[in-house]
């Protein structure tokens, strides 16, 4: 018996875990005035965490670090735009240059350094969250 | 006893599950309560019922099951009738709204559509767009990394750049699925996405709509889109 239709397609179909759809089924659906509902206290807990950019100074500060570790010229996800942006920071590079290569090195390998420790700190970020797993569940 | 309820279908309803474990600890098991052309699907509902986890489950999980045999209005998690005579009631007194419903949701399903920023692929994108944001992020890395008023000045314009992309790809995501359901209904608000929204798919168009969000997925690769589907129509309830 299944009770979640299987997904049509590889990348592209989903699943409904639970907690995926959570909103839905408490937010969403039709409500009779004349039924009791159940207290919703203590959902709150798993209610997803905010996401979208919130303009505060810690938002801010974490912005201006991402861009300082951004490497625009081997990002994973490079965006169509890029070369062109790519070509202009080389210029502006050199144009730094002027300024002294010591510094530059220096500044280079603290760079590499603070990179380093972040990774280490940072869990990869899912890219998706599909689960393969709850559905098993949720098929007999 | 008081009567829980899952949702309503119509009499002719092709199979319903009965006898399926519902909601409670023993799960308490599903039947149904006839009205006219009306159908709901309740079983009792267990004393001092709360959202837990496996509650909620059961009653999705009734509710996919119900909807693949054909057309249910899923009702919201957590409605309690006194008892079978008041869904009775109910049913009589909104018979024909629940049949418009039903006509209207008919081999139909919900799909939830969430999407996020890739946090660097948006910067990127950010950056490769404005030449003053991609001048100040220079020269803060060349200071390694700024002073602190250097990185909430380029931190704030980065938020608000970010921002307005938020708007604009909401309304991408929008356009890039519009045409592949029927209905659109927007998700719960302040739940953190810069798009939550809920599409009504034909059964038979579900792939269509799938290989929408696949095409979605290519064009925008700086967005983070998450399917959810086929679920009961929760946001199409009327």
């Amino acid at each position: 018996m299944t009770v979640v239709p299987a997904q049509q397609s590889g990348s592209g179909g989903g699943s409904s875990g639970l907690y995926d759809v959570l909103e839905l089924v408490l937010d969403r659906g039709l409500v009779i005035d004349a039924f009791v509902r159940v207290s919703l206290v203590g959902i709150e807990i798993l209610k997803i965490d905010i996401r979208v950019v919130v303009a505060s100074v810690d938002t801010y500060l974490r912005f201006a670090e991402a861009c300082n570790r951004l490497d625009l010229e081997a990002g994973p996800k490079r965006s169509p735009g890029l070369p062109d942006l790519v070509g202009e920071i080389t210029e502006s590079g050199a144009r730094g240059k002027s300024k002294g290569a010591l510094s530059g090195a220096a500044q280079t390998i603290s760079e590499a350094f603070k990179e380093a420790r972040s990774e280490g700190e940072e869990s990869p970020r899912p890219r998706s969250r599909r689960t393969t797993t709850r559905r098993k569940e949720e098929q007999e | 006893m008081t009567t829980y309820v899952y949702g309503i279908a119509r009499r002719g309803h092709g199979r319903l599950p009965e006898q399926m474990g519902g909601i409670g600890d023993p799960p308490r098991p599903v039947r149904t309560v006839e009205q006219g052309d009306l159908v709901a699907l309740v079983s009792d509902a267990p004393e001092g019922l709360r959202p837990k986890r496996r509650d909620l489950l059961a009653h999705q999980n009734v509710l996919a099951e119900a909807g693949a045999g054909g057309a249910v209005l899923p009702m919201r998690f957590g409605g309690v009738s006194a008892d079978d005579e008041a869904v009775r009631a109910v049913l009589a007194e909104h018979e024909e709204r629940y049949l418009e419903r039903l006509e209207a949701l008919d081999g139909k399903v919900e799909y939830n559509v969430k999407a996020t920023h890739d946090e660097e692929a948006v910067l990127h994108q950010v950056l490769a767009e404005n030449a003053e944001l991609r001048a100040l992020s220079d020269a803060n890395r060349k200071a390694g990394g700024g002073s602190y008023e250097d990185k909430l000045r380029l931190g704030e314009r980065i938020a608000a750049a970010v921002q307005q992309r938020e708007v604009s790809d909401a309304a991408l995501v929008e356009s890039a699925l519009d045409d592949s359901a029927e209905e659109r209904s927007p998700g719960p608000q302040s739940t953190g996405w810069l798009a939550n929204i809920s599409y009504l798919v034909p059964r038979d168009a579900t792939a269509e709509f799938v290989a929408a969000v696949d095409a979605l997925r290519e064009r925008a690769p700086h967005l983070v889109v998450q399917v959810h589907g086929p679920l009961p129509p929760y946001s199409f309830t009327g």
